[in-house]
């Protein structure tokens, strides 16, 4: 799952990971992606940008990390944010890892199928 | 964001000063900053929305070219298979027509060959036909010989009985020479019968070829055109060969191109994220000049007597708009524009936890 409020990031991303085979779910915001994740939505990875409108990433991590079976499931934060405390925060509410925007296409795949082996 | 028009009401402050003389220029010359910074806001607003149906747009483009380049490589590689496939067959079918024609050539060759041994053991009857004529011309002789006794009959009976027996002997002689004939004929005509019948020289008269090839003087008429036709032949599957491993190379250039391209297109959609970025930056100036606005609105209000002096925002630093920067790109820019040392970021850009 794709969480941006950016509609460039979130069709950009989402064509990268498309193509290299991978089904897309997008959400604009934390809130709305959280709504998902509570509807039932079971995704193999979640890719969050930090700062979203209606509930930021780190929140929204935080929160995933509370559902039934989102216990282990990898999230990525994809950021233009490079502050340390931020970081340090997202780790804390339990993100995977961490990709400054912007990152490119091959870089990106190549962190999804680190944590993602098996997709 | 960029809403700034919350910062131009007027606030009316009963307790503010009266308006003082010395401020009515600084308030005429402030009072049109607010809507100023409403414009370039809405311009800043306007510039973070281009860029992203520029952004989106070309983001569409590149997925198109995206998908035409697999469709081309698709392309490109069912034609490749198809000419592989077709120099394959090519090569079988010549390799298949090389083998008939050098079956015709050892068929004929070993026929020429039956037919001449059969041409010599012809001329061979001769020598019985040289019998037959001279038993006939001795038989002649004791014909006559007969007859001259005959007519001396006087105590006729045995000296015709002894040419008799001679004429006897050889007409046994000459039925044998003629039954010889007749065997020999026979015999030759079955074994020309067979040699006409008999083709499966061509399924293994290819190995008599080269023996053929090495003499060339004994090459028959036919056998000198076959060997044209595969040497033709040859030539041909050459140059389709040739024309269809172009064709194959030219496949294989073409699909590199498209590959090239798929990474290229994949690789520019990645640089489309500029314009989250950009949209980003753009945002924090928007927010900047709402500090500004709200600041001159302050002033403004303040010189005019409608608000107080400690309503004005005096904590407004050029520090707190570096706490705000998100990018360590805006604090490299900052440090910059006010002459303090950039802080070096040590964070890798991508860190698995």
């Amino acid at each position: 799952m794709l969480v941006d409020d950016s509609a460039t990031m979130l069709m950009s991303i989402k064509s990268v990971l498309t193509k290299a085979g991978y089904g897309v779910e997008t959400a604009s915001h934390g809130k709305e992606a959280l709504g998902k994740v509570t509807g039932g939505l079971r995704p193999d990875l979640i890719i969050s940008d930090v700062n979203m409108p209606f509930m930021d990433g780190i929140t929204f991590a935080r929160e995933v990390r509370k559902a039934a079976g989102m216990r282990f499931t990898p999230i990525l934060m994809l950021t233009t944010e490079s502050e340390a405390a931020k970081r340090a925060e997202a780790k804390a509410a339990g993100a995977t890892g961490w990709l400054v925007k912007p990152v490119a296409p091959e870089q990106l795949l190549g962190v999804v199928k680190q944590v993602v082996p098996g997709a | 964001m960029f809403g700034l028009s919350r910062w131009l009401t007027p606030r009316r402050d009963r307790t503010a000063e009266p308006a003082r003389p010395a401020g009515e220029a600084i308030s005429r010359a402030l009072s049109p900053l607010p809507a100023y910074c409403d414009v370039m806001a809405a311009h800043l607003k306007d510039v973070a929305d281009y860029t992203e149906e520029a952004a989106m747009a070309t983001l569409e483009r590149m997925q198109q070219v995206d998908a035409l380049a697999g469709a081309m490589a698709d392309d490109v590689d069912g034609l490749a298979r198809a000419v592989d496939m077709t120099q394959r067959q090519l090569s079988e079918m010549g390799e298949s027509n090389s083998r008939l024609v050098l079956g015709l050539i050892g068929y004929f060759a070993q026929r020429d060959r039956r037919v001449g041994v059969l041409v010599e053991e012809m001329r061979d009857l001769n020598r019985h036909v040289a019998a037959i004529e001279a038993v006939s011309r001795a038989t002649n002789v004791l014909a006559l010989n007969a007859k001259i006794e005959a007519s001396r009959a006087g105590e006729a009976g045995r000296g015709f009985s002894v040419v008799a027996d001679e004429v006897r002997q050889l007409a046994e002689q000459s039925s044998r020479a003629a039954h010889d004939i007749g065997s020999s004929i026979k015999e030759l005509t079955d074994r020309l019968h067979l040699a006409i019948a008999d083709d499966s020289a061509i399924d293994t008269g290819a190995a008599a070829v080269p023996e053929l090839e090495g003499a060339s003087g004994e090459q028959s008429a036919i056998t000198r055109r076959l060997l044209g036709v595969i040497d033709t032949q040859h030539k041909l599957t050459e140059m389709f060969t040739g024309v269809l491993t172009d064709t194959v190379d030219a496949a294989g250039r073409v699909a590199q191109t498209s590959s090239a391209l798929t990474d290229s297109t994949t690789g520019a959609v990645g640089e489309i994220q500029f314009q989250d970025i950009s949209r980003q930056m753009l945002e924090h100036v928007g927010v900047a000049v709402e500090e500004v606005q709200r600041q001159v609105a302050d002033v403004v209000g303040y010189v005019e007597g409608e608000r107080a002096e400690q309503d004005l925002l005096t904590d407004l630093s050029v520090d707190d708009l570096r706490e705000r920067h998100v990018m360590a790109r805006q604090r490299v820019n900052h440090a910059a524009a006010t002459g303090q040392a950039a802080v070096a970021v040590a964070l890798p850009a991508i860190e698995l936890f």
